[in-house]
């Protein structure tokens, strides 16, 4: 039985537009000219960038969430240990935090802007800021079938928290207006089918289609003047449909070329409908889909939140009588050891997987971004103060890895996660001036 | 082109045409063309032929025809003796004067050839501004997404709404995708139709928005302030002596949009007999309102009566607690919910407990407890504070031995006035709300989302049955579109219901929810009442010390979750065919005709492939088909269709009058958008296309009606708008960007769009109110906001960017009318000094439609910052006019700029130039009229330039109603619209009228059917040289 959690009336309506958005009908196709490029002697600059966040909810155990020393001497805590093959890989930075999430109230409060670092507003009106993930989809998104991926193992929460700030910010960490959060796909085949069943692009022939069929009907009761007009029309609507079809051919392209390479690209099938029973099996599935998109380049951003702010999810199989939120109330206690634990085993998962997939010398991994993150660091006083974080990729060569680096003794100027966000930024091409409370970037980074 | 000259070919008799057997023609060859010869070429042809006007490229009539304006100008510089030049051999007036003969000549035939041609008009895609307001009058809501749209090219007469310019790229289409799916984004389904959102309908949170805005917003417009009742009740008593002798209590409350119910209410209690208490206070403070003549002070005294009620209310408000169950907390929602419901029960109830008799002393008073830790009944602390706010209310007193007549009078006075009308928001401490609200129509709870209605008191004192059904549709739409008591449900589940799971969870925990159930889903009526069970039992396991209508409560929380969803299915099941319904009627909406049967079922088709082929839900099919109406042709492009009797009417029309060219008129429907693309740049509205549906808007009284009606109409923006704005070529000032803002810092984002606006404002309350349209030129008034009104100098106005006022001593200002705004001011500035060549050649050619020769190739710059200039502007100009070459053109323009010297580079009134030198606005008119500043110059125009004006307006104005470049034959309508205009005392509608009921606008070209039986014409060469393209008619 699929847990889904919303009865069968429910119009799955929120899964498809993101889509839309970015497959829209962006024609342009250096996609192919990346995978060409892995044919013939590729240099690290050809390959692309990506960045990926996976998230989360309520904070850690503070007492098992630490990092010391560099390369292979780098020691990790207890929480951070399914990472320890990847060590030379990541950074675990300690102390960033986002000042406006600050001091307001907790849970939602602390959780609507953590990547785009600007004030959110309270009451009916939700207000936050794009998201740097988004922004990063909108430089380079245009390259792909779909700008971003944004993916949840848990559906969003509705209304208000008590502290009056909509429970939309519990539920979103991907926002592509200041007004509007991402729609999050929770459904597996969903998400795989947005991928490899290119719905975006059949929508819109479909669309094209009837325009088509529209402008036959109408050509038997329109002036021959008339029709000059109306064949210039067709002519865009067929330009526009051969260039979609290039873009999905390409695509198939792109697989086959792929396959013969070995590349394990699109051997994953497609997942059952539904939800999963099993949160592992859930996250998972999750992984394999953004390790699969990133690879084959239909997209170069992915948001996954395994478990939300307020997170209701459960965890019988390690042994955890109460849900998440609850225990995180007692985040020093082993239980919630073991839920953050749980988590970052997902995100060393994806890790692998993307360092597992060769691209030129290096690997996906290589020429990637992970962000691993939370709301809070210590879920029974919620402290955000300070917020746990690990990176794992060297950006194309352009983010060195292997480091265990600590802001906490800096002041409150120099250890701003949008000064983080601001060089990551830096290295996908996008200079910015500011980006939500930074104006200057993360030094040491 | 070549349909016209096919047309000449059908009708003009054949091979002796060809042979140039015209009089004209004959004109053309035996005179014309020796007076160029001998004249004029000397200058005007060759490679670089003087004013880019090459005479010896005009080899045959059609080019004349074609070029005709020019010739127009030949004839007009002719005739004031200005060409040939002065030093240059002069012709006799007779050889002249038979030029001039020949040009009027040519203009008079080809109106009588072509007079009333509808031309051809390409089918035409909405412009950028027409898609906007299309989409607005659509759905209802002014999304604007037409933003991202390239601007539009204009055509030959300036207006980007004609089929010539208006061309389609992949680009583009790939941006209407993108708008249409963006439109679509807003769709809302509701029970019985489709509807529009304000915003994007793209997460949950937004559908949540949605409903509670409106719910809001229902709720703040309704009356419920007692202030005003009292004040309809002392109007109703004094209704004589205040000239109303008829009033009634349903007249008054209708006049002051109250609710005539609870006036009615509120009349009767303040009539009471042998009333005591609050009752009897109240009627005391009625009986001494003041008698009518002193308003002020009535104001104040109902205003006491308010306030009294409210503290009274205040202090006998009802209070509930949470039912006690042991091992619950006092929010566990089942609970919680029914002392929500309990207050929402008893708003017109007085606490009992609240009155004392006169013997009794005060209660103490306990110390008020600190607030309860989570998940607790905050109610407790309530009661508390309840205590301490009644303490000392001597109206709380009855005296002894009275206690049942002064319950009874409490009783009588609460069911009247509730202590509330409605709860539109709660916090967890909730009622109270000192530190903890703002969640609008929120349940209160504390981690889970969830909301709960309590409007009875406005129910049932101040709602009429249509008020109640409206709130109750809006309550049940909350439910439909947002499925909040689905989603209240499944947080409570997951998040909450671990208060009573233990058999799951082991542990209680109320931060904690159940596990999924195995084998249902969870708003399955099973696991609904299963839980139900589990409270029960809860309850059950230690009922001598439990609450006994705890029961009572679990069975109804759950009960009405359980009916809720399940209703819920059955009107989403219901509503599918209503949604197929509103797809049609909105496919009819932006089609702006009715569908055939075919193209019906062509809609319902396509829905149910995306269903079948693309799996989508409902609501994605729903959209999706909007997606495809939206990008249909049909919407997208205005097709002038004939009416199907109107053929055989053209056919007639073309046999009586043996014109050269064949007409019909237009069907209704497409008339109708004719007329509302003209007048509003958008999509005809229900009452136009009820006409069009009925046949008879061609009719001239329905025409007129109908023209009237739209011009009084707000949507009469969109012509003020766009017709203006590209008229007067300032439609792109909104993105204009050349002013220097660290030199101007006056000028921002604001006073640039207040700029933009006023000549808009101005138009638009010229059309409305039937102003003369020379008070473009004359008028001493002119519209602010606050920015424009602060940058002009005037008296500070209150109010946001779009309070806008009429100024009717504008002129004290400098200002007036549309020449001195500021828009084109500083559209006509080139950043750091002031333009005189620009500003005048404004005037002159598009205020005036004067045509000025283009200027030669090679001009000297001048500099670009005056205040770094050691003479001013006019000293520099003077000396460029010192070249003869220079002087021909600038002469006629350069004074209408100088002119407006007194307006800074951002049109700021001024004194001085940027270099600190006085400035000086007079100048010297063509013919040597002398003239100062802007009255110099408004003078001068009338004068002697208004005919050019109005025959330019009318020129513009027909070019931009039928969507093509005006041609010659136009020009006998143009004659007719200037003479209906001034017999109709310059009202911008007797220009709007003509149009309308002129055979330009009321048909549409046919196809020359014979022409594909005549030989294919040999092409006339094209006239040589470096020609600007004025061409009057379409090349296709």
């Amino acid at each position: 039985m699929a847990k889904d959690n919303f009865s069968t009336f429910r119009s799955r309506a929120f899964s498809r537009r993101v889509v839309l958005k970015g497959a829209g009908c962006s024609m342009a196709l250096p996609w192919l000219h990346s995978v060409n490029a892995l044919a013939d002697a590729p240099t690290p600059a050809d390959f692309p960038k990506r960045f990926g966040v996976v998230f989360l909810g309520c904070g850690v155990n503070e007492n098992h969430w630490s990092a010391e020393g560099n390369g292979a001497e780098m020691k990790l805590s207890k929480t951070l240990e399914p990472l320890e093959p990847l060590k030379q890989k990541i950074n675990v930075v300690d102390g960033l935090f986002v000042k406006a999430l600050t001091n307001q109230g907790i849970h939602p409060a602390q959780t609507g802007s953590l990547l785009s670092g600007e004030h959110i507003t309270k009451g009916a009106i939700i207000h936050s800021g794009i998201s740097v993930d988004q922004m990063i989809a909108g430089h380079v998104g245009q390259d792909t079938p779909q700008s971003s991926i944004v993916l949840a193992c848990e559906q969003p929460m509705t209304g208000f928290h008590e502290t009056n700030f909509s429970l939309a910010y519990s539920s979103h960490l991907s926002w592509q207006t200041p007004d509007s959060p991402v729609p999050v796909e929770v459904y597996p085949a969903l998400a795989w089918d947005n991928l490899f069943d290119n719905r975006g692009s059949l929508l819109n022939v479909s669309v094209l289609d009837r325009i088509n069929d529209r402008a036959k009907a109408l050509s038997t009761k329109i002036s021959a003047t008339d029709k000059g007009k109306l064949d210039e029309f067709m002519t865009s609507v067929r330009e526009v449909e051969k260039r979609v079809e290039l873009m999905r051919k390409g695509m198939n392209d792109a697989q086959d070329a792929a396959k013969t390479r070995n590349m394990s690209a699109a051997a994953m099938e497609r997942p059952a409908n539904g939800l999963p029973e099993d949160l592992r099996e859930h996250a998972k599935l999750m992984c394999d889909i953004i390790a699969i998109a990133f690879q084959t380049n239909k997209t170069r951003v992915a948001s996954l939140i395994i478990s939300r702010d307020l997170s209701a999810m459960y965890y019988p199989f390690l042994d955890v009588k109460e849900g998440h939120h609850a225990a995180s109330h007692d985040n020093a206690s082993d239980n919630y050891e073991r839920i953050a634990r749980f988590h970052v085993a997902q995100y060393a998962y994806l890790a692998s997987k993307l360092d597992g997939m060769k691209e030129g010398d290096g690997t996906v991994l290589d020429n990637s971004c992970l962000m691993f993150m939370s709301n809070m660091f210590v879920g029974r006083k919620h402290d955000n103060s300070r917020l746990p974080l690990v990176l794992a990729g060297g950006l194309g060569g352009s983010l060195q890895t292997g480091r265990s680096l600590n802001y906490l003794g800096e002041s409150e100027d120099k250890r701003k996660m949008c000064s983080l966000y601001l060089s990551l930024m830096d290295r996908f091409g996008m200079k910015q001036d500011k980006f939500g409370d930074a104006d200057t970037r993360l030094e040491r980074i | 082109m070549r349909s016209v000259v096919l047309a000449l070919l059908v009708f003009a008799a054949g091979p002796a045409f060809a042979a140039g057997a015209s009089p004209l023609q004959a004109q053309f060859d035996g005179t014309v063309k020796p007076f160029v010869g001998k004249y004029c070429v000397a200058c005007h042809s060759g490679p670089q032929p003087t004013a880019q006007f090459d005479l010896k490229s005009y080899t045959s009539m059609d080019q004349v025809k074609e070029d005709f304006p020019r010739w127009s100008l030949l004839a007009d510089r002719l005739a004031a003796h200005e060409m040939p030049p002065k030093q240059m051999p002069q012709p006799s007036a007779a050889e002249a004067q038979a030029i001039i003969d020949f040009v009027h000549g040519v203009r008079a035939e080809e109106i009588k050839r072509l007079g009333g041609d509808p031309g051809t008009v390409l089918a035409r895609r909405l412009s950028n501004a027409e898609y906007d307001n299309t989409i607005r009058d659509l759905t209802g809501q002014d999304m604007q997404v037409a933003r991202q749209f390239p601007v539009d090219p204009a055509n030959t007469a300036g207006f980007d709404n004609s089929g010539e310019s208006l061309t389609m790229s992949p680009a583009l289409l790939n941006k209407y995708l993108q708008a249409a799916r963006q439109v679509a984004d807003h769709m809302v389904l509701k029970p019985d139709t489709i509807d529009f959102a304000p915003h994007l309908m793209a997460v949950e949170s937004d559908h949540d928005k949605y409903a509670i805005q409106r719910i809001i917003a229902f709720y703040q417009a309704q009356p419920t302030s007692f202030s005003d009742y009292f004040q309809a009740a002392w109007r109703y008593r004094h209704r004589a002596q205040l000239g109303q002798p008829a009033a009634t209590l349903s007249s008054i409350a209708a006049e002051m949009k109250l609710s005539a119910k609870y006036l009615s209410m509120v009349w009767a209690i303040l009539h009471d007999k042998d009333a005591v208490g609050p009752v009897a206070k109240l009627q005391t403070l009625f009986n001494a309102l003041p008698a009518p003549g002193d308003a002020g002070l009535l104001t104040v005294k109902t205003q006491a009566m308010e306030n009294y009620v409210t503290r009274i209310r205040a202090h006998t408000a009802m209070q509930f607690f949470s039912p006690k169950v042991t091992g619950l907390p006092g929010q566990s929602e089942p609970l919680h919910n029914w002392r929500l419901q309990e207050y929402a029960d008893n708003h017109r109830k007085s606490d009992p407990n609240a009155l004392r008799a006169a013997n009794e002393p005060e209660p103490a008073l306990p110390e008020i407890p600190k607030y309860p830790p989570l998940h607790e009944d905050a109610s407790p602390r309530w009661a508390i504070m309840m205590m301490h706010a009644r303490h000392g209310d001597a109206d709380l007193v009855y005296p002894v031995g009275q206690k049942a007549r002064y319950q009874a009078a409490f009783d009588r006075f609460a069911s009247v006035f509730p202590d509330t009308f409605v709860v539109s928001e709660r916090g967890r401490y909730w009622p109270d709300q000192a530190t903890d609200n703002g969640r609008l129509l929120s349940a209160g709870y504390h981690n889970t989302g969830g909301y709960y209605r309590d409007d009875t008191a406005l129910m049932q004192l101040i709602l009429d049955k249509k008020g109640q059904d409206q709130l109750n549709r809006l309550w049940n739409e909350f439910d439909f579109i947002a499925h909040q008591t689905e989603r209240t449900w499944v947080q409570y589940f997951f998040n909450q219901s671990g208060e009573v799971d233990g058999n799951i969870n082991g542990t209680l925990s109320t931060e904690s929810g159940s596990k999924r159930p195995v084998g249902h889903e969870v708003t399955d009526q099973f696991v609904i009442l299963q839980m139900r069970d589990k409270y029960l039992a809860r309850w059950a396991a230690d009922k001598e010390h439990n609450d006994p209508v705890a029961p009572k409560a679990f069975r109804w929380h759950f009960g009405l979750i359980n009916a809720t969803l399940r209703n819920l299915e059955k009107e989403h099941v219901a509503a599918e065919p209503k949604h197929l319904a509103a797809l049609v009627r909105f496919a009819e909406r932006a089609y702006r005709r009715p569908l055939s049967a075919n193209e019906r079922s062509d809609i319902l088709a396509y829905y149910k492939k995306l269903r079948s082929q693309n799996r989508l839900s409902h609501e994605d099919a729903v959209r999706d088909s909007i997606v495809g109406i939206l990008m249909s042709p049909d919407f997208l492009y205005r097709f002038d269709l004939a009416g199907q009797k109107a053929i055989a009417a053209g056919a007639r029309n073309e046999t009586k009058t043996a014109k050269a060219f064949n007409a019909a008129p237009l069907s209704d429907f497409s008339l109708a958008s004719r007329l509302s693309y003209f007048l509003w740049a958008s999509e005809p509205d229900a009452d136009l296309l009820k006409h069009a549906a009925a046949g008879d808007l061609h009719k001239p009284a329905v025409l007129t009606a109908e023209t009237r009606r739209m011009l009084k109409d707000p949507r009469v923006k969109g012509l003020a708008t766009e017709f203006t704005g590209n008229w007067l070529v300032f439609r792109q000032f909104e993105t204009n960007n050349s002013v220097d803002r660290q030199r101007f810092p006056a000028f921002d984002d604001n006073l640039r769009e207040a700029m933009f606006q006023e000549p808009i404002h101005f138009m638009q309350d010229n059309i409305q109110n039937e102003r003369s349209v020379l008070d473009v030129l004359y008028a001493k008034y002119t519209f602010v906001n606050p920015q424009l009104a602060k940058f002009y100098g005037m008296p500070d106005l209150d109010g946001d960017a779009d309070s806008w006022v009429k100024v009717d001593d504008a002129d004290k200002y400098g200002r007036g009318g549309v020449l001195p705004m500021a828009v084109f001011m500083t559209q006509y500035s080139p950043g750091l000094r002031t333009s005189p060549v620009k500003r005048g050649n404004w005037v002159v050619q598009k205020v005036l439609g004067i045509r000025v020769p283009p200027p030669p190739p090679v001009v000297p710059e001048l500099p670009s910052d005056e205040s770094k200039t050691d003479k001013p502007i006019r000293e520099m100009l003077a000396e460029h006019h010192k070249n003869p070459f220079c002087a021909g053109c600038h002469l006629r323009f350069d004074s209408f700029g100088l002119a407006f010297e007194g307006y800074g580079p951002v049109g700021d009134a001024r004194a001085k130039d940027l270099a600190g030198r006085p400035v000086d606005a007079s100048t010297t008119y063509p013919g040597g009229v002398n003239g100062d500043g802007l009255n110099g110059l408004k003078s001068f125009i009338q004068a002697h330039r208004q005919d050019n004006f109005i025959g330019n307006l009318s020129r513009k104005l027909l070019a931009y109603a039928l969507n093509r470049s005006p041609q010659l034959s136009d020009e006998s309508l143009v004659d007719k619209m200037n003479a209906n205009l001034a017999a109709d005392g310059y009202k911008f509608r007797a220009l709007v009228e003509t149009i309308v009921q002129s055979p330009q606008f009321l048909e549409r070209r046919l196809p020359e059917v014979t022409a594909a039986a005549a030989p294919p014409p040999a092409s006339p060469p094209k006239p040589a040289g470096k020609l600007i393209k004025t061409d009057f008619r379409k090349e296709h």
